[in-house]
């Protein structure tokens, strides 16, 4: 174990230099963890927000409801549908959509009524939580109304309030009926704030006449069944439908997401570049202090191979205690952060990004992936870096190297 | 309206406001007693050479300051639903005008007031009258190919509209004029251009055709069945045909119409609308 007490001990020949190199290797290795768990909780974040909010991972739709939104493309029943869908452990929630008009006093505006079932709702979505005030539907239809944000400020509706709503019914008579608000959604998205208004699917049943059938079965299964698989096995178990996954349904998140991850490749090629200078630089000095001894060593024997491991071990021996530095701080600081997370809402307020809300406070996720490629990709920077002063060093001629001292 | 108030709330059609006036929209005002009454109302003075504003303007200035009453029934084909509505109306000068649902039992009761640029619905159900958002205008009026705002134009077209003479003679059967009118510059219009052919004997309408924005076909209004109803030669039947849905209409009969009746303006009221 030569190898390593030389390597430890050619490292501490200038202190000074060695540590500051090192610092700057775990400062770069330390922004690369925290930035990456930001990020990687940001994009968990948003896909959970996008997908456990309301959308669900997938969407079970009639064939061609999507592109012209036909209160006629229904899915036949839809019990069935959930039944099937039951047995294989998939949660789900059916919903039935139809535009119409709210009032309240000299107020007004368009709305998009969904006829949702409350139980199924609350199992399977987290949007019967996700109210600012008041409290989702009740399991019976008592002719409750949900409002999106924006929606019950146009109205000025509180909790409570008498809502006219007025609609075209399926068999085109004026369906009209009075509800009352007993909730208020918190922000969940441009559409949703705007124009939602919820109510249960017996009273949209009753209210657009549309004795059977819904628009859309939204399915959520909390990350257990993988997105390549839903769109596998839901178009075999609901024949006659169209499957979309979230990617399909939220492409600009989906793209967003993407990009976002070519970005954080890009940043981070850049700090990995920086500390590869920074080592470079540290071993091209230190071998060209000990131009003489690699002479001396070659005038003895010394394959120039052997010098090139020895200096791309003490690079590397340098970056793996700069990272195990790194890697204490940086869980620390990861940890910290998925704790308290960083509260941007002094500055930005409530983010909304392709239609799905950011949470003010941005919480890293610490995982394995987030810390251990750093940590691998800047040992191997650093190697690489070491490399050509190294390969300077082993093509030394040991005569004039020596004839220098 | 599930179409138009989708497209509203989606914005790919323009928002109707008070400030969006069109001949096109306006000129289904006709459906409206009074309107019919206007151009039906012109009647050529033999021998005199009009031009096409001529003709558009005797029309819009024999429509301004009448009254009339009436009972029409409509009748709504969809592709999924057909319908018919029994209507009672009145109207009072330009902007007044009260449209009561008379059958079917479900509806009967509902109203519609526009007065100005507003449109008021009384719904009996509920007991409740609401207010039509200025963002519904271009919505559908109860379910048929009408809008809102077809209720509550009230701009002159000629100052809308450039129209020229651009036919005269037979066309399927009758001596007929066509006028062809194309939106002035800067005039708040939806339509690229509309076409009207009048008969070349009294200038009472034949068919209008709408054009949209990229001048493709959008609806065909045809006018029939003229006859003598309170003392005017009339078109009693209106047949609205939305062109990328040839197998819908929307068709207006007048059962009974009455011009020029002293109509108090209570009657335009929201409190006579709860009645």
């Amino acid at each position: 174990m030569g190898l390593l007490r030389i390597s430890w001990r050619n490292l501490w020949r200038n202190r000074r230099r060695t540590a500051i190199t090192m610092a700057a290797v775990a400062l770069n290795a330390i922004i690369l963890i925290t930035t990456y768990s930001l990020m990687d909780g940001m994009l968990r974040q948003t896909v959970l927000n996008a997908t456990e909010l309301v959308t669900g991972e997938a969407q079970i739709h009639s064939p061609g409801y999507l592109s012209d939104r036909s209160i006629y493309k229904t899915l036949e029943n839809p019990q069935a549908i959930l039944q099937t869908l039951r047995e294989q452990s998939i949660s789900a929630a059916p919903r039935a959509y139809g535009y119409g008009l709210v009032s309240r006093g000299t107020k007004s505006a368009g709305a998009l009524f969904w006829g949702v079932q409350p139980e199924r709702e609350k199992t399977t979505f987290d949007l019967p939580t996700h109210l600012a005030e008041g409290s989702f539907l009740s399991p019976n239809p008592q002719k409750g109304i949900v409002l999106g944000k924006k929606l019950a400020r146009s109205l000025n509706a509180r909790l409570g309030a008498e809502i006219v709503l007025l609609v075209q019914a399926a068999d085109g008579s004026l369906g009209n009926e009075l509800f009352t608000v007993t909730g208020i959604l918190k922000s969940v998205g441009e559409g949703i704030d705007r124009n939602a208004a919820i109510i249960h699917l017996e009273d949209y049943r009753h209210l657009f006449v549309l004795p059977a059938g819904v628009h859309e079965i939204a399915v959520n299964t909390g990350g257990r069944v993988s997105l390549d698989k839903l769109s596998a096995i839901l178009p075999r178990l609901v024949p006659d439908s169209e499957v979309k996954t979230w990617r399909q349904l939220l492409p600009a998140l989906s793209d967003m997401l993407q990009l976002s991850g070519a970005s954080m490749s890009l940043f981070g090629a850049i700090f990995f570049a920086a500390a590869g200078l920074g080592v470079m630089n540290t071993m091209l000095m230190t071998t060209y202090e000990r131009s003489h001894e690699f002479g001396l060593l070659k005038a003895l024997g010394t394959s120039p191979w052997r010098i090139v491991r020895d200096v791309a071990f003490e690079a590397w021996l340098m970056a793996a205690v700069s990272t195990v530095f790194a890697v204490i701080l940086g869980v620390a600081a990861t940890l910290a952060l998925q704790e308290y997370g960083l509260d941007t809402s002094a500055l930005a307020g409530e983010t909304t990004i392709a239609g799905v809300v950011f949470d003010p406070v941005w919480r890293a996720a610490l995982s394995i992936e987030a810390v251990a490629a750093p940590v691998v990709i800047m040992w191997i920077v650093c190697v690489l870096a070491a490399l050509y002063p190294a390969a300077m060093s082993a093509r030394l001629d040991p005569v004039k190297s020596m004839h220098r001292v | 309206m599930n179409d138009y108030i989708r497209k509203i709330i989606s914005g790919k059609r323009k928002v109707g406001s008070k400030h969006v006036h069109s001949f096109g929209r306006r000129a289904i005002l006709i459906f409206l007693p009074l309107a019919i009454f206007i151009l039906l109302g012109a009647h050529p003075v033999r021998g005199e050479t009009l031009t096409a504003d001529d003709i558009l303007n005797k029309v819009d200035d024999l429509y301004r300051g009448t009254s009339s009453y009436g009972m029409m029934t409509m009748e709504v084909v969809t592709a999924h639903w057909k319908r018919t509505l029994s209507l009672e109306f009145w109207s009072k000068g330009k902007d007044k005008s009260l449209i009561r649902i008379l059958s079917p039992l479900k509806e009967k009761g509902t109203a519609t007031l526009r007065a100005g640029n507003e449109i008021w619905n009384y719904l009996p159900k509920v007991n409740r009258v609401i207010k039509l958002p200025s963002s519904m205008m271009s919505a559908s009026w109860m379910g048929s190919h009408f809008t809102n705002d077809d209720l509550v134009k009230e701009s002159r077209f000629t100052d809308d509209y450039s129209c020229q003479i651009t036919f005269q003679g037979p066309r399927k059967g009758e001596n007929i004029i066509e006028l062809s009118c194309i939106p002035k510059p800067d005039a708040p219009v939806v339509w690229g251009k509309v076409a009207i052919d009048v008969r070349h004997s009294d200038y009472l309408p034949i068919v209008m055709h709408y054009y949209d924005e990229k001048l493709r076909p959008a609806r065909d209004m045809t006018f029939s069945q003229f006859k003598k109803m309170s003392g005017r030669t009339l078109p009693a039947v209106l047949t609205l045909v939305p062109i990328d849905k040839p197998q819908e209409k929307t068709v207006v009969i007048y059962d009974k119409i009455t011009f020029d009746l002293s109509l108090n303006d209570d009657v335009f009221s929201i409190r006579n609308l709860q009645k």
